[in-house]
């Protein structure tokens, strides 16, 4: 086990290294530098442009550049940006790296999860208004554009259901559109908004710890106390983190508020996801049912909930689990939508900001950073599949 | 060997519906099994052996429906119960070891937790670790090791993985036992060692069981009654010894014929021309009579009786084999 996910890990690296020098010379590809920003200012005649790229060192042969980069790379030094100069690029990215992690994470869970529950009930509960319905909707959620969904969402929640809540209820729901706090309310907070969500973040990473760890140490219990210590660790780990930031940690309010932020984007990315999760596992589940394992499990008289949650979906959940690596590059590129259209400061909006000033190590740091995340998230799939299915277990 | 019945199947009939109309794959079929007797029904593919095996635990397709009939299991009849009701009977009374061994095993849970279900959902009140301590002697029982308990189906080998499935079936100590084409897919020689297996078994537990077959050889070998399918209907039903030696029915003997004999003298192999029918549209009267050799004016017109022939020999023809 450890020595596979150690080769693993060789492997990710070289490939990380090959979509760099990849990544690289497809941004070089493009026309124009940063230099040619100033190409408007009478001041800056060619020959000043001239030196000023030699000075930045854009002059080089390509290979040379490629090498320096990733020289500096791996001795972590990413840049500056020419943007924001001199802010080094690091610092970019590692504040807004949570921001596009969380949101992230949290569409995938939640899209997994739910396009699971509503696929292994399609598939079990086959025909009628439900099916028609269900995939209709799948199907216009897997293909619809993005930001065409993303803003019909906008005008649905944020307009009409705001409305809609302040009519009825006389409440401000107030529903943000865009962006990451409300500025006014958080200028009397004691934190500042980093700091806020990174503690929402280690929550959220202990929520799913605690979770994880009571459903593995859960196999190794008498089978009579295992559902209790299930469901027991999700609702006291949500619970009690929900009480704390509601009355114990005193900045619930400016959590609530960021939460509210999070909503929509959360929601665009989820639904991108979720109707391929959901018709995948329908089918999956569809063929997994008319396998013999599950005539077996009707035979020795076992309780439809067994045959449908213990036999069928577990077996059905293997190539919605391997299709996860398709649909995280699905909401990587969602994501970069997503975070532009609700303004939200994310690598994403980062990336497309900077390609559209030329701020070329930004860029570069960027696409490595999503680079990354993808290759630690198909790391993840492989160990997970190691877990879910025995067969491909090394000994 | 008491006289009671474990199991008797008065008349059932059982269809498929299809598009093109209704298929009719078991036939008016009665039979009755007692305690620590085997029942081998034997016949062609399509004959409807497993057809009856699935009604007896009720376990059809949504496209089958039992027509008719009654399946007694120790007293109750089990057509008209409900699904759930049905459940409770299922393994407990009556269990199967089936056709495919191979993905009779969910391929994602050890061995020995699938049996812990099945032995969880039937029998609350045993422990985990009096049912684990029943499943290694389960295990014992039909050669395997125990260790073996806590291994993945896909860690047994095709022989190992039928006798897990035996043990399974003996799990929650069913009356009844249905075994379809158990040892098919098995190479000859662990296809005989599982067969003394079983019937050793069925002797020592004094189980009933209902073993199907096309395979006259394997029929011979376990069962004390053999009753021969043919297109759905039942046309012959007699002890194994009176079945071999005194064939009545034409497909009997023609069935007979086609099987080389071990023991008794070297003869030619005979094959039987033709197909059996398209069960969409079963010829009239006696289903076997376009490949009958016997066949005389009646046999298209009228479906024959089922005629008790003396020693618990039953027969359903118009122009029998000469009896001698």
């Amino acid at each position: 086990m450890w020595s596979y996910i150690g080769k693993r890990i060789v492997q990710m690296f070289i490939t990380l290294l090959l979509f760099q020098i990849a990544t690289y010379i497809l941004i070089d590809l493009q026309p124009g530098d940063v230099t040619d920003l100033l190409i408007g200012n009478p001041d800056i005649t060619a020959a000043e442009r001239a030196r000023i790229a030699a000075d930045l060192g854009l002059d080089g042969p390509l290979p040379s550049r490629i090498w320096t980069y990733l020289t500096n790379f791996y001795t972590g030094n990413l840049g500056v940006s020419m943007q924001q100069y001199p802010r080094p690029v690091s610092e970019i990215l590692m504040t807004r790296l949570p921001r596009t992690f969380t949101l992230f994470m949290a569409a995938t869970i939640l899209s997994f999860w739910l396009g699971y529950i509503a696929g292994k009930f399609l598939a079990w509960k086959r025909g009628g208004a439900w099916e028609y319905a269900s995939t209709i909707t799948g199907v216009t959620l897997f293909t619809i554009f993005t930001p065409l969904l993303a803003y019909i969402l906008l005008w649905l929640f944020a307009r009409q259901l705001d409305s809609w809540i302040s009519d009825t209820f006389g409440i401000d729901f107030d529903l943000p559109i865009s962006k990451f706090n409300t500025p006014s309310l958080w200028r009397r907070a004691p934190y500042d908004t980093n700091t806020v969500f990174s503690w929402m973040n280690w929550n959220f990473f202990a929520i799913v710890m605690i979770i994880l760890i009571a459903l593995i140490v859960s196999n190794y219990i008498p089978r009579r106390y295992r559902p209790a210590l299930r469901i027991g660790s999700v609702v006291l780990s949500i619970g009690g983190s929900l009480i704390w930031w509601a009355f114990i940690s005193g900045v619930g309010l400016y959590a609530w508020d960021i939460v509210k932020h999070l909503f929509l984007p959360i929601l665009t990315l989820t639904l991108i996801s979720f109707g391929g999760n959901m018709l995948l596992t329908r089918t999956s589940m569809l063929e997994t049912l008319r396998e013999d394992y599950i005539e077996t499990a009707r035979a020795k008289g076992l309780p439809e909930g067994v045959i449908r949650n213990r036999h069928a979906a577990r077996n059905a959940v293997l190539p919605v689990w391997t299709a996860l690596v398709f649909s995280l590059s699905n909401t990587i590129s969602g994501g970069i939508i997503t975070e532009t259209v609700f303004s939200w400061p994310g690598i994403g909006a980062t990336l497309v900001q900077s390609v559209s000033v030329s701020d070329f190590a930004v860029a570069m740091g960027a696409l490595t950073l999503i680079g990354i995340m993808t290759l630690i998230g198909h790391l993840i799939v492989d160990i997970g599949y190691v877990f879910l299915d025995p067969r491909i277990r090394i000994h | 060997m008491s006289t009671e019945n474990v199991i008797e199947v008065k008349n059932l009939t059982m269809e498929y519906s299809t598009r093109k109309g209704n298929v009719s794959a078991v036939d008016n079929v009665s039979f009755s099994i007692k305690r620590g007797q085997a029942l081998g029904l034997v016949g062609e593919s399509g004959c409807g052996k497993t057809s009856i095996a699935k009604s007896l635990l009720k376990l059809l397709p949504d496209n089958a429906m039992i027509q008719q009939g009654q399946i007694v299991l120790n007293g109750k009849d089990m057509v008209p119960l409900p699904e759930e009701e049905m459940r409770k009977h299922r393994w407990s009374e009556i269990s199967m070891v089936f056709q495919a061994a191979m993905n009779a095993f969910n391929p994602v849970y050890t061995v020995g937790d699938q049996i812990i279900e099945a032995i969880e959902t039937h029998l609350p009140d045993v422990s985990e670790k009096d049912a684990r301590v029943k499943i290694e002697n389960l295990f014992r029982m039909v050669g395997l090791a125990p260790e073996m308990v806590d291994r993945y189906p896909h860690e047994y080998s095709g022989g190992m993985r039928q006798r897990a499935v035996i043990a399974m079936a003996l799990s929650c100590d069913p009356d009844i036992i249905i075994a379809d084409e158990p040892t098919t897919a098995l190479d000859v020689i662990v296809q005989d060692s599982i067969l003394k297996e079983i019937t050793t078994l069925q002797d020592r537990l004094n189980m009933s069981m209902v073993y199907i077959s096309h395979d006259v050889a394997v029929i011979a070998e376990v069962s004390d009654r053999v009753g021969v399918m043919y297109a759905g209907r039942m046309v012959e039903l007699a002890d194994t010894e009176e079945i071999f030696i005194r064939p009545i029915h034409p497909y009997t003997y023609a069935l007979m014929q086609s099987f080389p004999s071990v023991t008794g003298p070297k003869r030619e192999l005979v094959a039987l021309p033709g197909e059996p029918p398209d069960l969409l549209h079963p010829p009239k009267g006696c289903r076997f009579h376009p490949r009958c050799p016997n066949r005389i004016e009646k046999c298209d017109q009228e479906q024959p009786e089922w005629k008790d022939y003396g020693d618990n020999h039953f027969c359903a023809c118009w122009n029998p084999m000469e009896i001698n």
